[in-house]
């Protein structure tokens, strides 16, 4: 029954044997043990588990693995630059306070991170609109919406 | 939480497919983003013995326009495609902000116009712009094409007019004719992550004049078990100059059309009253959009 | 990038600076969490991803036919034959009692002898994964004798003669209390303006994104078990763990890796804590149990819907002279906190507002619902929605703004209360003239164009209480310091991280203490083995607490090293001061050294210092303070300080479809001092998103034989980022000078205020006052329907 597929996850070529029906989400966390990745729901509810899947904002707890054969696929620790060091977008998390138990935090960042690829420079409608599919129930939203503004305004100057 | 082992396809050509289609028959599902399918099959409300991917058919995806003759969206494409396409925020409003207030944005990456449609819940959000817009389906099959309205294709409550071995393949959106304008709006209980308790599309054409309707067409959604097309409100409208009073006369010849029911979501009530907010507003914007054409 | 908020620390003016106990370094600083680094990476280790050699899956089967039934028969063979299944576990296997408060424990493992709620637990598995966990699940038959379900408390008590969920609570009651201060009846003979109502509040849970989970792994050699939970109360959790597996508590560790919010949920142990230990010692192999978002929904103890009836009276100056409180509450199947939170519901009369005369009679009902339990502002939240849209509709009876009738009633520093609760220090006043003058209230209310509105309401909480949940005398908190050469300062406490930011304003008040930067400061907690002991997070206790704890353990190494650096520096020890990583003379310059090489010269001579320090609080006694009687569950409320709040809501109501809109939120607190003023603007604006939620969309439902219709996030509706409104925070200067630091609490003080803030924001806009929440919709239409009718009277011609 399982039938090997190849990810490419944060840039390095993973090949996983995998059952037709397992999620993304379980394949990223227990197969390739990425863990960074949440899963908050399991029903695409909730938004801690999204992933980018050729660079759009996908819920990998009700993607089939499968379907992604051969796909690139990012995950937050894609995020982190090569170096260790945060990138503008995790950077503006952490110093801003958008981040509280951090459980929503990875799928917040990868929807951010979608949002931010498609729209360099969104309006605070374009924030509320394109992130309404990741709760949090910590921070209130203000400080996630704060950062994703310091982060897109960091990039557009250059800093990666 | 885990679905059922199942056997999956993934066609790259549309022959495939329809073979694959033909060959499986009951025993297999058509994924098309699966935001829906695989929901219902974790829940075991569904569990297929096959899953055929149609999402790496090149000829089933993608928006063409063409001047004066109109859209064809194939039903592979992303919601997220339509929302953010010019031509069809230009074009076909409505469709266009329809597409964008599904669920949430990785919903509308990962989710299809044609699965919008086969999911035929009747909370859908594209099918109701799309009827307004005077959609249809084309239905492929090894056998050829069938081509029927989409307020034709969507029969009831999760119900379809698939048969064994077809495909919905495209929709087929006339030009917009010249003094006309689409709107669409809903209502839930928030403004996003919503199952919308009704939502509605009006698609008004107005004379030379800018104030007497040559046609209307008002599509609610969510209360009824497919999009529900009102007959009422065009017999009022069509013909007459556009007015305050006709529109309230129009919201409430749609709210006795509506057959809302009761759910977890709001009461019969609640939807009936929405169903005349809803029309009242969009009536009238549709119409002062329709006067800047 | 430093681009978070930075405000001045607090610095006075006008004192010598070693005189200013408010001439903080580290405390004030809005310094990013510690923790954020690993959890913007993605490398946070939470239960769910932590994976043990040998490690293997537990699932809980459900009872998802009924609410109430008795357990036949439980069939787990066919479990069992499944391939890749290892053991089977069922209720009547550990059968002990647990509960958070002894006197009621009442609760098992999993269910024994019968179910009492849809989705109780009623037999596990072990498995090789997940999905055969899950498999098995569903091959174990049981057989049940449904029972009538109770739904609502008073039919619970109606019918408790005929139908019984605990055999030792007859009435279907967990308990009832009444206290009863001053003369009620007496009082409300004088007062001028006397209102009535009836108020009902509905069924919200947490939400917290990180469903439980669990990994226990037991040895068999050394029979020592090793707990790893997402839990707030990795003491209490310890605690019942011994009671359920019968182990000492010695023999039992309990570790929390990152946790993924609480909210109050995870202040109890949880099913999948308990099977995970049960399976792990049955089968001598690491087990873990994670929860789904179902699990959740069905176990999960939220906040208690309550039916009050409530009167209260002023006189004709407008002053508060007796409140009448009754309340009923829907404990839901199982004891769990409800005993605390039915007491604290009847001392949330007392304050913010002086009080003179008071009755509360409370009872908390057993239903077939879900257990209800802790959530954030434990006990306060329902009162406090009543009594602030009462003052509010009391304040339009006399004619006056309400923000008038509440700065005329409102508390001052050093004020005691009718039951003796004490309140050391208050800027109560100073949170509603800034939230006023800030949002344009006075000039705003009653003035808006009709659909928009603006209200005002106002809220305290303790910042920690002052008893154990069971008899105990031991300090509520200890901390230990270590510093050396090799790990800098590293402070050990048993306290819980759960996202509210414990960890990073603990190293504030360490580096503050021992006068060394946050940067420098390691901190250790959720640990009971490693920790020092701590009794968890709720009750917003921690950073009065563990500050208290960290001073008096700092004190001692600061002595230490004093006379160390004093013999280095040849001057008096008592002249110098430890700031900013050095150690100088208050009064010669010259005296200065480097406290890194202090410490050096201390650990090279002496060894490494380590101190512990303790905190205790006061235990003030529930008295009535005229007559000096004991009051029944009067202990409860007490805290060592308290926090305040005002919250002003701007909101416009769709008057057509009945959508509440929240535009603006203007707020002020009252939180001491602001060890982190970014952290703390980040839990007020939480709580407000929190409890607006639960004023407006949030609630759980179920059908008429109590099954659960949405225990999923589609269908319970948490505020998305499109709900959030424009919110103006404000932290009001204060410091409590019988606080460590000046502390009090944030956490949950600000969601006290946002039900009646927002309610009464309705009433403004609509002229319609609801007595309810979720205010839904459908509410606010049939509320607008009702007033039309009445404005164009009855027709009869009567006026009415």
């Amino acid at each position: 029954m399982k039938q090997l597929i190849s990810l490419e996850i944060n840039g390095h070529e993973y090949d996983v044997p995998v059952s037709p029906r397992d999620v993304l989400a379980d394949v990223i966390r227990k197969k390739v043990g990425l863990t960074g990745t949440k899963k908050g729901c399991g029903m695409g509810d909730c938004g801690a588990c999204t992933v980018l899947v050729e660079d759009k904002p996908v819920l990998s707890c009700i993607t089939l693995a499968i379907t992604c054969n051969g796909k690139k696929v990012t995950t937050v620790e894609g995020l982190t630059l090569p170096d260790g060091q945060l990138n503008p977008l995790q950077a503006a998390f952490v110093n801003h306070g958008a981040i509280q138990c951090g459980f929503c935090t990875p799928g917040m960042l990868m929807s951010a991170s979608g949002l931010l690829k498609r729209t360099p420079k969104p309006t605070l409608y374009d924030i509320k609109h394109e992130m309404s599919g990741n709760i949090c129930r910590c921070t209130g939203f203000k400080r996630i919406i704060g950062a994703i503004e310091l982060a897109s305004e960091a990039m557009s100057k250059g800093v990666k | 939480m885990f679905m059922n082992n199942f056997e999956y396809f993934a066609p790259k050509t549309p022959g495939e497919a329809f073979e694959l289609v033909g060959r499986l028959g009951k025993k297999a599902k058509i994924l098309a983003g699966g935001t829906d399918l695989v929901i219902l099959m974790k829940d075991k409300i569904v569990s297929p013995e096959c899953l055929i991917d149609i999402t790496n058919i090149e000829e089933f995806e993608g928006i063409k326009y063409e001047p004066g003759k109109g859209m064809v969206i194939g039903a592979t494409t992303k919601n997220s495609e339509v929302q953010y396409s010019e031509i069809v925020k230009e074009k076909y409003y409505a469709l266009a902000y329809a597409a964008g207030e599904i669920g949430s944005s990785q919903v509308r990456h990962m989710g299809t116009i044609g699965g919008n449609s086969c999911n035929a819940s009747p909370s859908g959000e594209t099918p109701t712009p799309l009827v307004a817009l005077g959609a249809k389906v084309i239905v492929s099959s090894a056998a050829g094409d069938r081509e029927m309205p989409l307020e034709d294709f969507i029969t009831g409550v999760r119900r379809i007019d698939l048969k064994e071995g077809e495909i919905l393949t495209k929709f087929v959106l006339p030009e917009p004719a010249p003094k006309s304008a689409s709107r669409y709006a809903y209502m839930g209980a928030r403004d996003a992550n919503e199952i919308d308790c009704v939502n509605m599309a009006v698609n008004i054409e107005l004379e030379a004049d800018n104030q007497t309707v040559k046609s209307v067409r008002l599509v609610m959604g969510s209360v009824f078990v497919r999009p529900l097309v009102s007959a009422a409100v065009p017999a009022l409208l069509n013909g007459k100059k556009f007015s305050d009073e006709l529109v309230e006369k129009a919201a409430e010849a749609a709210q006795g059309e509506a057959k809302p029911i009761t759910d977890i979501r709001a009461s019969e009530e609640y939807r009936h009253t929405i169903v005349g907010v809803l029309a009242r507003r969009l009536l009238k914007e549709a119409f002062a959009a329709a006067q800047e054409v | 990038m430093g681009a978070w908020d930075q405000r001045e620390n607090y610095v006075r003016e006008g004192k010598p600076s070693y005189l200013d106990e408010r001439r903080f370094t580290q405390v004030g600083r809005s310094v990013p969490r510690i923790d954020g680094p690993a959890k913007a990476k993605g490398e946070a280790v939470y239960t769910a991803d932590m994976v043990l050699p040998g490690m293997v899956y537990g699932k809980i089967k459900r009872c998802k036919e009924y609410a109430h039934a008795n357990i036949k028969k439980i069939d787990c063979s066919k479990a069992l034959a499944l391939p890749g299944v290892l053991a089977v576990l069922t209720g009547d296997e550990a059968p002990n009692k647990w509960g958070i408060v002894p006197a009621s424990a009442n609760e098992t493992a999993l269910a024994v002898g019968k179910v009492r709620f849809y989705g109780e637990g009623v037999a596990a598995v072990a498995a090789i994964d997940e999905e055969t966990a899950e498999a098995a699940c569903d091959l174990i038959e049981v057989e049940y004798e449904p029972l009538p379900a109770l739904l609502d408390p008073f039919e619970s008590m109606a019918r408790a003669g005929e139908v019984n969920i605990h055999e030792n609570a007859p009435d279907n009651i967990l308990h009832k209390g009444d206290q009863i201060y001053g003369d009620v009846d007496k009082a409300f003979e004088k007062c001028e303006y006397i209102l009535e109502k009836e108020f009902k509040t509905g069924r919200p849970q947490h939400g917290y994104i990180e469903p439980m989970s669990a990994v226990a792994s037991y040895d068999t050699q050394n029979g020592l078990l090793h707990l790893w939970a997402s839990s707030q109360v990795p003491h209490y959790l310890h605690r019942q763990m011994s009671i359920v597996l019968e182990m000492p508590m010695s023999k039992i560790r309990v570790t929390l890796p990152a946790v993924g919010g609480g909210f109050g949920g995870k202040g109890e142990a949880a099913a999948s804590e308990f099977v995970a230990c049960l399976l792990s010692r049955k089968i001598g192999r690491p087990v873990k149990v994670t929860f789904e978002r179902a699990d959740v929904f069905y176990t999960s103890k939220g906040r208690h819907p309550c039916y009050m009836k409530w009167k209260i009276g002023l006189d004709k100056d407008g002053y508060i002279q007796a409140v009448d409180f009754d309340n009923t509450m829907d404990k839901g199947a199982y004891a769990g906190w409800g005993v605390v939170v039915m007491f604290y519901t009847a001392s949330m009369v007392h304050l913010p507002y002086k009080v003179p005369n008071a009755r509360s009679l409370v009872r908390n009902v057993y239903t077939n619902l879900p257990t209800t339990g802790a959530m954030r502002g434990l006990g306060g939240v329902q009162p406090r929605f009543a009594m602030e849209c009462m003052l509010d509709e009391l304040a339009e009876m006399m004619g006056i703004s309400p923000y008038e009738l509440k700065m005329k009633n409102a508390i001052d520093s050093g004020y005691t209360a009718i039951n003796n609760m004490y309140v050391p220090h208050t800027e109560y006043k100073k949170c509603l003239q800034t939230a006023v003058e800030k949002s344009g209230y006075l000039e705003k209310h009653g003035k808006l164009p009709f659909g928009k509105g603006i209200g005002l309401a106002g809220g305290y909480y303790i910042s920690g209480t002052a008893y154990t949940l069971y008899q105990s005398y031991k300090p509520h908190t200890s901390v230990t310091l270590k510093v050396d050469t090799e790990g800098g300062v590293t402070v050990l406490c048993a306290a819980a991280e759960i996202g509210q930011g414990c960890n990073t304003v603990m190293a504030q008040m360490a580096a503050e203490a021992l006068g060394v930067h946050y940067e420098d400061v390691h901190v250790q907690t959720g640990d009971t083995e490693i920790g020092s002991f701590d009794l968890g997070s709720f009750a917003s206790r921690l950073t009065y607490a563990s500050g208290y704890a960290i001073n008096e353990a700092a004190r001692e190494i600061n002595f230490k090293l004093r006379e160390m650096a004093g013999g280095l520096l040849g001057c008096r020890a008592d002249h110098l001061e430890i700031k900013d990583r050095m150690i100088y003379s208050m009064f010669e310059p010259k005296f200065k050294i480097e406290w890194a090489t202090v410490v050096q010269k201390y650990v090279n001579s002496v060894g490494a210092l380590s101190a512990v320090g303790h905190f205790s609080p006061p235990r003030r006694k529930g008295i009535d303070i005229i007559t000096g009687n004991r009051i029944q569950g009067a202990n409860i409320g007490h805290s060592p300080t308290f926090g305040f709040s005002c919250q002003i809501h701007e909101v416009e109501v769709d008057v057509e479809t009945g959508r509440v809109y929240v535009k603006k939120v203007t707020e002020a607190g009252d939180c001491g001092t602001a060890v982190n003023p970014m952290s703390v603007d980040g839990q007020v604006e939480g709580s407000i998103m929190f409890n607006m939620g639960a004023c407006l969309y949030e609630d759980m439902k179920f059908d008429a034989k109590g099954k659960h219709l949405n225990p999923n996030f589609h269908d319970y509706k948490c505020p998305t980022f499109m709900e959030m409104p424009d919110m103006d925070t404000n932290i009001v200067d204060s410091y409590d000078p019988t606080a460590p630091f000046g502390v009090k609490e944030t956490g949950e003080g600000a969601v006290q205020p946002t039900f009646p803030a927002i309610t009464n924001a309705i009433y403004d806009a609509i002229g319609v006052r609801f007595y309810q929440v979720p205010i839904t919709p459908e509410m606010i239409l049939k509320a607008l329907k009702e007033k039309k009718e009445k404005e164009a009277g009855c027709g009869c011609g009567c006026g009415a």
